[in-house]
Order: C-alpha cells, then sequence, then structure tokens
C-alpha cells in the first residue's frame, strides 16, 4: 500500500477515536472538576486535567476535530476562490484577468496577523464562541486564496498554452465546449492545493490561538491548549501538558504525507 | 468561380513587430496537394496558424488575405472563423501526443470534435467514427475508444488525429510536419494513408514539412519557404529546374538524384492506385 494511502487510513483512525472519546457519555470539554485541577492521569480523566479542571483528552478529541473541521471548510472555500479566480484570470477577457491578478497581489501584500488583530479586536466581547471560531476560520480562508488563485493561474496559463487546447482550437470548438475540455485537467492542480491549504490552516489556527486571537474559551482548540504551555510551573507538574503538541505535530505529519502522491 | 483556386494566399505576419512571413503568396487548387518545404526557423508553423486564424493565441500578428472559396479568412471574425475551423479546413498537427487532451478519452475527442459542428445525434457520429477508424486502419472498438491518448503509440495517436481532421469532409487539409515525431516505418505509413485519403476524399492538402524526400513522394506542386517568403514555387515534376539557391541546397540534401525519387513515386502512386480500386470494389 502507498505511503499516502496508509497516512490516509491513520488519520481517518485518529478521527474516529477523537469522535468517540467526544461523543461518550459523561464526555464534556467544559464541565469542570473543581477537586482536580491540574491533575495526571486518573481513573475519571485518563489523560489529566486542565488549570481549570476540564478533562484534557475530551478537549483535545474535540480541539482536534473542531480545527481539522474548520480547515477543511476553509480550504474548500479558498480552493474555490482560487479555482474561480485564477481560471478566470488565465481564460477570461485580458483586462479582467489583470484585476484579478492585482486583487491578488494586494491580498498578498496585507499585513494579515496585523489585520486579524484588527478584526478580532473589532468584534464585540460578546461574540459567542461558535461565532469566534467560525470567524476564525472564514479569515484564514479570505487570507489563504490568493497564494493558491496564484498558484492555479500559473498551471491553467499553461493549459491555456498547451498544444491540446490550440489543437481544440484548430477543431472549432466552441468556447463552452473548451471550459469543459480543459476541466479534467484542472483537478490534478486543484487537488494538492486543497490538500496543502488543511495543515497550513491548522497551524495558523494554533498560532491565532497561541495569541490569543483564535477560537474562543471554552470551546476548546489547539492554539488555546498551546497557551497553556506559557506557563513554566506548569510544564513539570505532569508530563499529560505535552498531549496537544504531541498529537498536534502527529495530524500535521499525517497531513502533510497525504498529497506527497498527487 | 469555375479555374478560381480553392485558396489563394497573400499575407504577411510577424510577433510584436517582428516579421516571420514577410512576402507569402500561393494558390492551391481543390484537391491539390502542395508540398510546402522550408528549414526550420523559416517560419512555417506561423504560415499554418495564420491560414487558421490561430495566430493571435500565440502573440502573433497577421496582415494581407488568405481566400478560402473566394472568402477572405484574414478578415473574418472570431465567430466565424469558429464555424470553418474543423469543418472546412482541417489541420493535423506536429507532435501527435501533445495535440490530444491527456485527461479524456479518444471517444470524447470524436464526441466534441463532432458537436463543435453538428447537433444531430450519436448515431451519425457512430457511423462516421467506425468508418473513419477503418480508413486510417485502428481498430473502432469500444476498448480502444475508451484509451486515453497515454495509452496509445504516437503512431496511433497521429492517426486518430487524421481520423479526426477528416471528421467533417473538409475542402483543405493543413498538415504541420505531420512526420517529424514518427519513427521511418510510421512515417511511411502515415504519408501513404494522407496521400490514399486526400485521394479519397479529394480534399486539397498542404503538407508543410522540411523533408524533401517526402514531399517528392506525395505532392502534386512544391513550394519553397526561405526566410519568410516564397521563393521557388512549381510543379513536383519539375523540380530539377530550380534555380533559387534555397532550393539548390535542399536539393543536394536528397540521398539520390529527384527523378529517382520521382520514380518511385510514381511506383508508389501505382500501388496507391491498386488500393483504391481494391477498396473501391471493398465498399461497392
Amino acid at each position: 500500500m502507498k505511503f499516502n494511502l496508509v497516512a490516509a487510513w491513520l488519520l481517518m483512525g485518529v478521527v474516529l477515536i477523537a469522535a468517540a472519546i467526544v461523543a461518550a457519555p459523561g464526555a464534556s470539554y467544559s464541565k469542570q472538576d473543581r477537586l482536580l485541577p491540574l491533575a495526571g492521569a486518573t481513573i475519571h480523566h485518563w489523560a489529566g486535567t486542565d488549570a481549570l479542571g476540564r478533562d484534557r483528552l475530551v478537549r483535545v478529541a474535540a480541539a482536534l476535530l473542531l480545527s481539522l473541521g474548520g480547515a477543511l471548510a476553509a480550504a474548500a472555500v479558498t480552493t474555490a476562490a482560487a479555482a474561480g479566480v485564477g481560471t478566470l484570470a488565465a481564460f477570461g477577457p485580458r483586462g479582467l484577468g489583470w484585476i484579478a491578478l492585482l486583487i491578488c497581489d494586494v491580498f498578498l501584500a496585507l499585513p494579515w496577523l496585523f489585520l486579524l488583530m484588527m478584526v478580532r479586536s473589532a468584534l464585540p466581547l460578546t461574540t459567542s464562541p461558535a461565532n469566534s471560531a467560525a470567524i476564525t476560520f472564514l479569515v484564514l480562508a479570505a487570507l489563504g486564496w490568493p497564494a493558491c488563485a496564484r498558484a492555479v493561474y500559473r498551471g491553467a496559463v499553461d493549459l491555456k498554452r498547451s498544444e491540446w487546447m490550440l489543437h481544440a482550437r484548430a477543431e472549432g470548438l466552441r468556447d463552452g465546449q473548451l471550459i469543459r475540455y480543459v476541466i479534467p485537467s484542472l483537478v490534478p492542480l486543484l487537488l494538492p492545493q486543497f490538500l496543502i491549504c488543511i495543515p497550513a490552516f491548522i497551524v495558523a489556527e494554533a498560532n491565532l490561538g497561541a495569541l490569543g486571537l483564535g477560537v474562543g474559551e471554552p470551546l476548546p482548540s489547539w492554539g488555546g491548549m498551546l497557551l497553556e504551555l506559557d506557563n513554566s510551573a506548569l510544564l513539570f507538574q505532569t508530563p499529560w501538558v505535552y498531549l496537544p503538541v504531541i498529537l498536534l505535530v502527529i495530524v500535521l505529519l499525517l497531513l502533510e504525507a497525504i498529497p506527497a502522491e498527487a | 468561380m469555375i479555374g478560381a483556386p480553392l485558396l489563394r494566399v497573400a499575407l504577411e505576419a510577424g510577433y510584436a513587430g517582428k516579421p516571420v512571413l514577410r512576402d507569402i503568396r500561393f494558390d492551391l487548387q481543390a484537391g491539390e496537394v502542395l508540398g510546402l518545404v522550408g528549414t526550420s526557423g523559416a517560419g512555417k508553423s506561423t504560415l499554418v496558424l495564420s491560414l487558421l486564424g490561430l495566430l493571435p493565441w500565440r502573440g502573433g500578428r497577421v496582415t494581407g488575405e488568405a481566400l478560402l472559396e473566394g472568402q477572405n479568412l484574414l478578415a473574418l471574425s472570431e465567430r466565424r472563423l469558429r464555424e470553418l475551423r474543423g469543418r472546412k479546413i482541417a489541420l493535423i498537427p506536429q507532435s501527435p501526443m501533445s495535440a490530444l487532451n491527456p485527461a479524456i478519452s479518444l471517444q470524447s475527442h470524436f464526441n466534441e470534435a463532432w458537436r463543435a459542428h453538428k447537433n444531430d445525434g450519436s448515431g451519425a457520429l457512430a457511423a462516421r467514427v467506425d468508418a473513419l477508424l477503418a480508413e486510417v486502419q485502428l481498430p473502432s472498438s469500444d476498448e480502444f475508444l475508451h484509451k486515453r491518448p497515454g495509452q496509445i503509440s504516437v503512431g496511433q495517436a497521429q492517426r486518430v488525429l487524421i481520423a479526426l481532421a477528416l471528421l467533417h469532409r473538409p475542402a483543405l487539409i493543413i498538415a504541420d510536419e505531420p512526420t517529424s515525431a514518427l519513427d521511418p516505418v510510421t512515417q511511411t505509413q502515415v504519408v501513404g494513408m494522407l496521400k490514399r485519403l486526400s485521394r479519397l476524399h479529394g480534399a486539397a492538402l498542404l503538407y508543410v514539412s522540411h523533408d524533401l524526400v517526402t514531399v517528392l513522394q506525395l505532392g502534386d506542386r512544391i513550394a519553397v519557404l526561405d526566410a519568410g517568403m516564397i521563393v521557388e514555387n512549381l510543379a513536383v515534376t519539375e523540380i530539377e529546374q530550380a534555380r533559387h539557391p534555397a532550393t539548390r541546397a535542399l536539393l543536394e540534401t536528397l540521398p539520390a538524384p529527384p527523378h529517382v525519387l520521382l520514380s518511385f513515386r510514381d511506383r508508389t502512386a501505382f500501388e496507391f492506385q491498386i488500393c483504391n480500386l481494391v477498396e473501391e470494389a471493398v465498399h461497392s
């Protein structure tokens, strides 16, 4: 079996286990066990609890699902936008393509961290945790598409200039037919973009979360859990505090391994 | 218009201020095979793209006229040109493998080429594809038609492209160095096939090549393209009377004197006639 297939199956396994942990009866990512804050592994909390006495295993599992789901959705939005803009720039009228690429460049030149801080600070404090999660991934998608669109554009220009497109014109194919003619060749261009975006967005969310700009409490997120590691006194309390980091690295490795073949 | 040529060309073309074709003038009669010979860089491919109205897609500009049945191709709108491409003028390209869309099946190639100009049902297309594949000696089985271009040989790909070019019974076929990517055996087969099929379908053939030997086998007339100009234009049988230095240089590359090669041509022509007779007998 190919390496990337193995990675895909392993990832699927991790996701299923995480889903089982979150869905297990009595499991809650926000319920506080006030008697046992910052505990190591116990019979009730297999991976211990955080500073507020919340079950670490459930929180890590929920964070994994939230992060992966959000990154998948954001990657889908980004890829769709990149596909639209990139192919329009390559195949559309020259002026339109020029404007599309200009917009890409402007987006790429934006100081996006600053922008994120602005967006987050502009949100009212009463923003619900679910909304903050949605906004975080939406902003990531909005910032991710220009780089993808550029890559798609470059590939689409190669397709446009290809001998077989020229020959299709020589056969007198209509404009609508030409679009249908080129779509099967766009898929191998878009799939890697989609797969590359997922781990990139997960890391971005984790980094934003660690700055306090990501998903709002009490929703668990990788970024939020990495914040825990800020407290050096805590690092020696129990080795379980490293669980989120280790799992993050494993999931990222698996995600990076999947597009290797594509 | 009796006596008027099928195609009358008088054009200039170039890329971004750099002229490539300076003075191209030639006529092509209906059903005639004109071999256009020139060295690499003489402007052969530019001429092919000019005639198809595709030069703008390669960033070029063309002026002058190319009258096909009295209609100036260079003055037509893109919409009118599209209607002519593939239906009146067909192209057989230089590199068969890169001219087929790698992501779709051979059947889809025929479907798209058919739908570009016809909207009647798939029954007519199936019958036409069957007949054409038999003519280019390819299997017309579903198994073959469902293959992708990457799964067939270069020789097969070139035959598929010949079949595609013949699909709408064009009046003019432009072949742009169609054998340069093929091995000698396949080359000979493809040249023989082109000669036979252009006669069978009564299509005029503009055969563009750097290979004088093939042109002597195939053409009725020969035109020599040198530095963006047609410097020689005469019947193949009169090739030894050519005077222009570019033509003389080409003649010196021949492995045998032209009249020897031309005697082979008559022999192959004779063979083709027999083939045609047999074929007609089979068809009737």
